[in-house]
């Protein structure tokens, strides 16, 4: 694998978050991105607010939470394919906003696994309340 | 008059930018290198802002013709990617109101190249501030 992309702008992670190597050079544009492993080994994975994420009113532009979303559901559908898997659909809902200096955090779940097919789930919340929610599937590559 | 930029929000801006035709009925959008994924395509989070930028605009001057203050929020996007696109394809955006309520919009829109559609999402908005005025 390449080296990692670096992003334009200097985010020092949150305590117990380390800054999550980008290979795509859109995420690394809108990154900083960071990740953790919980305690029940889930991997986290989260992003602070910025001027450049919010739309006009000041909250998260819905465009950055599902670049967010794409980033990381993406990640899991890969690991749970054991392979490389493109988008096909995504729906997102969004429950609140979040503003500028907000950790917006995201926990996958990957709620089914086809030959060809990955089902995921996306759940983004602030502060332990749910801001976004996503569903999503993905093709594996290579498989027919 | 030329193409002007919409969505000059602090995403809107920094991911686009997203231009208006002359005409007002399509948006354009150039892909350059910082809009792809690891395979050179276009990312697809880059795409799905793209289309919530143009049903997004459309939505907003929906929620401004009923009032100067009103907004429109989004609540749900959902976005099929149909087909990849690549650095220099220069993307075309449209969008429409399917229905409006007093409170909701439904709008639903596609991203294409030339012929070849890259993206069909559908969006529901919620109307804001309209009763204010």
């Amino acid at each position: 694998m390449s080296d990692p992309l670096p992003s334009p702008v200097n985010v020092t992670p949150p305590e117990g978050w380390r800054i999550s190597a980008l290979h795509d050079p859109f995420e690394a544009y809108v990154g900083p991105l960071f990740e953790r492993t919980d305690s029940g080994g889930a991997r986290l994975f989260s992003f602070i607010a910025d001027a450049r994420h919010v739309d006009e009113t000041g909250a998260v532009h819905e465009g950055m939470l599902m670049t967010f979303a794409d980033a990381f559901l993406g990640g899991a559908a890969n690991r749970a394919a054991g392979g490389d898997c493109v988008t096909l659909s995504m729906q997102a809902s969004f429950l609140a906003e979040a503003h500028a200096g907000d950790l917006i955090e995201c926990r996958t779940q990957v709620d089914r696994v086809t030959r060809a097919v990955v089902f995921v789930f996306g759940r983004f919340s602030v502060g332990g309340a749910d801001v976004a929610t996503a569903t999503s599937l993905w093709k594996v590559l290579g498989a027919r | 008059m030329n193409p002007s930029p919409v969505d000059t929000s602090g995403f809107g801006a920094y991911a686009g930018p997203v231009l208006r035709t002359e005409s007002g009925g399509a948006f354009e959008f150039e892909i350059e290198s910082r809009h792809l994924n690891g395979a050179d395509r276009l990312h697809g989070g880059m795409m799905m802002a793209l289309a919530s930028i143009v049903l997004g605009q459309v939505a907003k001057e929906t929620a401004r013709a009923r009032a100067p203050d009103a907004q429109a929020k989004p609540l749900s996007l959902n976005c099929d990617f149909v087909s990849a696109g690549e650095r220099g394809d220069k993307v075309e955006g449209r969008a429409q109101v399917t229905r409006a309520t007093r409170t909701v919009l439904f709008i639903s829109g596609e991203l294409r190249v030339g012929t070849r559609i890259l993206m069909t999402a559908t969006g529901v908005y919620a109307i804001k501030g309209q009763d204010a005025a």
